[in-house]
């Protein structure tokens, strides 16, 4: 199986107080995986140790190896001669678990990150947002209000601009924490049928609460209790119907 | 129990709002009062006719025209001076520093806007001793002295102003920036600073208004009662707060007075205008930052 991130001991400290241990793991380049587990069971800090934003948070300390696919080869992000944190996190783009968008119109909130990490300005610039735009859904719902504050739409359509605009920066993959969690059901279902259709172009990494979601759109699953992965399986392993939701509850 | 807290708290909100208001009112009241039926052309330039005055070629001698360009100047040269410096050492204090670097450099600012005004008019009085005495015979007194000075002093306000405009900022603010991967470089100027650009030209109106009103430096360094316009950055220069403490101290009849009530008005619609000018910038550049049409 080919990897898009691979994790070698990996193990991670907030202020002495250790949240991942010795962790080892591969992350496939198909299909999309699910990180599970309750809270505070380290599934977000093993996401962020993908792209690097644990060490934007005070009293970080890691050691271990990441290696992730970039330009066909695996590249080490840790250590000595290892790319900068900037460039990996244009790499391994990330949506968060409640939108985020910048305090900018809808239109800067595209077109700043394409011109600081691609260059890209102008109509180029105007064209690849409206092409991602339309690529999540949202292209007719906002593109007479392009000026008005990106916090002035709703959860969901934030949210929608948020995926969009890590895609307009075209990354390698994608790491999605909870990206439904703070949107009412279907906002959510509008969201999950976009990560069905991008699980073809890049590899997703995604951690969820909602078993009925990890359910829909999982392929690999990884269970996280304690800071350590404590089970591995594939959609393959999981009972047939009604009972997935059940073997997963009981899993946690 | 707890409702009369709560009316004693309101009690003491509200008379603490009518207090400010009504001091407010009165003040401007009282100099609008004094100062409007003297507030004319002839108070401005004397006896020289108001476009030979404006454009320099003749002085003026009865008029605070000089005094209000010399103030303009200074306050212009102070900002100039310390704005750099000041907003740069604000975000310095709240994205760079740490540990105990952090505790000194905060504990410099706050000795520094401790100090009197008073102190460090002295202080620029005895820099011009010092390079007089290493051998810089012509070291005198002026209005870049003076600036200098007075920027010392309004800049913690504005350090202070950076720090924390830069500090409330929400902390998702810094993370979906590097998140998106920008560099530090970047989100500090493009996103960081535009975010808090609000309290910053806060600080900068605030230290502004303080250098417009100070007299107590520019006494030491280099303001005096007849000087004409500034004729230059090494010149003696005139200035309204001057002209008002002066003409407050010394006055001889009720006429010279007036005048003095008169320029009182002149540096407080002065600093309006400053003000105003300041608040349009800053509405300016949100909006820009901002994208909003």
């Amino acid at each position: 199986m080919e990897f898009c991130a691979e994790i070698k001991n990996l193990t991670v400290r907030f202020n002495g107080e250790t949240v991942l241990y010795d962790i080892t793991a591969n992350f496939a380049k198909r299909g999309i995986t699910v990180l599970l587990g309750r809270s505070g069971s380290g599934k977000t800090t093993l996401l962020r140790a993908v792209n690097r934003l644990n060490e934007n948070f005070p009293g970080y300390e890691g050691e271990g190896s990441v290696r992730i696919a970039s330009a066909g080869a695996m590249r080490e992000i840790y250590g000595k001669g290892a790319p900068e944190a900037a460039r990996i996190r244009h790499g391994a783009g990330m949506v968060f678990q409640s939108p985020n968008p910048l305090p900018l119109s809808l239109k800067k909130n595209m077109l700043l990150p394409m011109e600081l990490v691609l260059g890209i300005k102008g109509a180029e610039a105007e064209a690849r947002m409206e092409k991602y735009l339309r690529g999540v859904g949202l292209w007719e719902e906002v593109k007479d209000r392009l000026n008005a504050g990106a916090l002035s739409f709703s959860g969901g359509q934030q949210q929608r601009m948020c995926l969009a605009r890590i895609l307009a920066l075209e990354p390698d993959m994608l790491l999605l924490d909870e990206p439904t969690a703070s949107l009412d059901k279907k906002s959510s279902e509008v969201i999950e049928e976009l990560l069905k259709k991008l699980e073809e172009r890049m590899p997703i990494i995604m951690v969820s609460h909602s078993l009925a979601q990890a359910k829909k759109l999982g392929a690999h699953f990884k269970l996280m209790s304690g800071g350590r992965i404590v089970k591995e399986f594939e959609r393959e392993e999981l009972p047939r119907g009604k009972d997935t939701e059940t073997f997963l509850e009981e899993l946690l | 129990m707890v409702n009369k807290r709560l009316l004693l708290f309101r009690s003491l909100s509200y008379f603490g709002a009518a207090f400010v208001t009504f001091s407010c009112t009165a003040i401007f009241l009282f100099i609008i009062i004094q100062g409007l039926p003297v507030l004319n052309l002839r108070l401005l330039f004397g006896e020289t006719p108001p476009l030979d005055a404006i454009l320099g070629i003749r002085p003026v001698w009865e008029g605070i025209w000089p005094a209000l360009v010399g103030t303009l100047c200074l306050v212009l040269l102070t900002t100039l001076l310390a704005a750099l410096p000041g907003v740069c050492c604000g975000i310095y204090l709240a994205r760079i520093a740490k540990g105990g670097l952090k505790a000194h450099l905060s504990l410099a600012i706050d000795l520094l806007a401790g100090i009197p005004s008073i102190v460090m008019g002295l202080f620029g009085f005895v820099l011009i001793l010092a390079l007089r005495h290493a051998g810089w015979q012509n070291a005198t007194t002026c209005i870049l002295l003076a600036a200098f000075c007075l920027a010392l002093l309004v800049m913690p306000a504005l350090v202070v102003a950076t720090r924390s405009a830069v500090e409330s900022l929400p902390p998702t603010l810094s993370l979906t920036c590097a998140s998106l991967g920008f560099s530090e470089g970047q989100s500090l100027r493009r996103v960081l600073i535009p975010a808090s650009a609000r309290g910053i030209l806060g600080g900068m109106i605030l230290a502004m208004g303080r250098a417009a009103e100070d007299t107590a430096v520019i006494m030491l360094t280099g303001v005096v009662v007849n000087s004409g316009l500034p004729a230059g950055l090494a010149a003696k220069f005139e200035a309204l707060p001057f002209f008002i403490y002066y003409t407050a101290a010394q006055y001889g009849d009720e006429s010279e007075l007036q005048r003095g009530f008169g320029a009182a008005l002149t540096l407080l619609l002065l600093s309006a205008l400053l003000t105003g000018t300041a608040h349009l910038c800053q509405r300016a550049v949100t909006r820009r930052f901002r994208g909003y049409r």
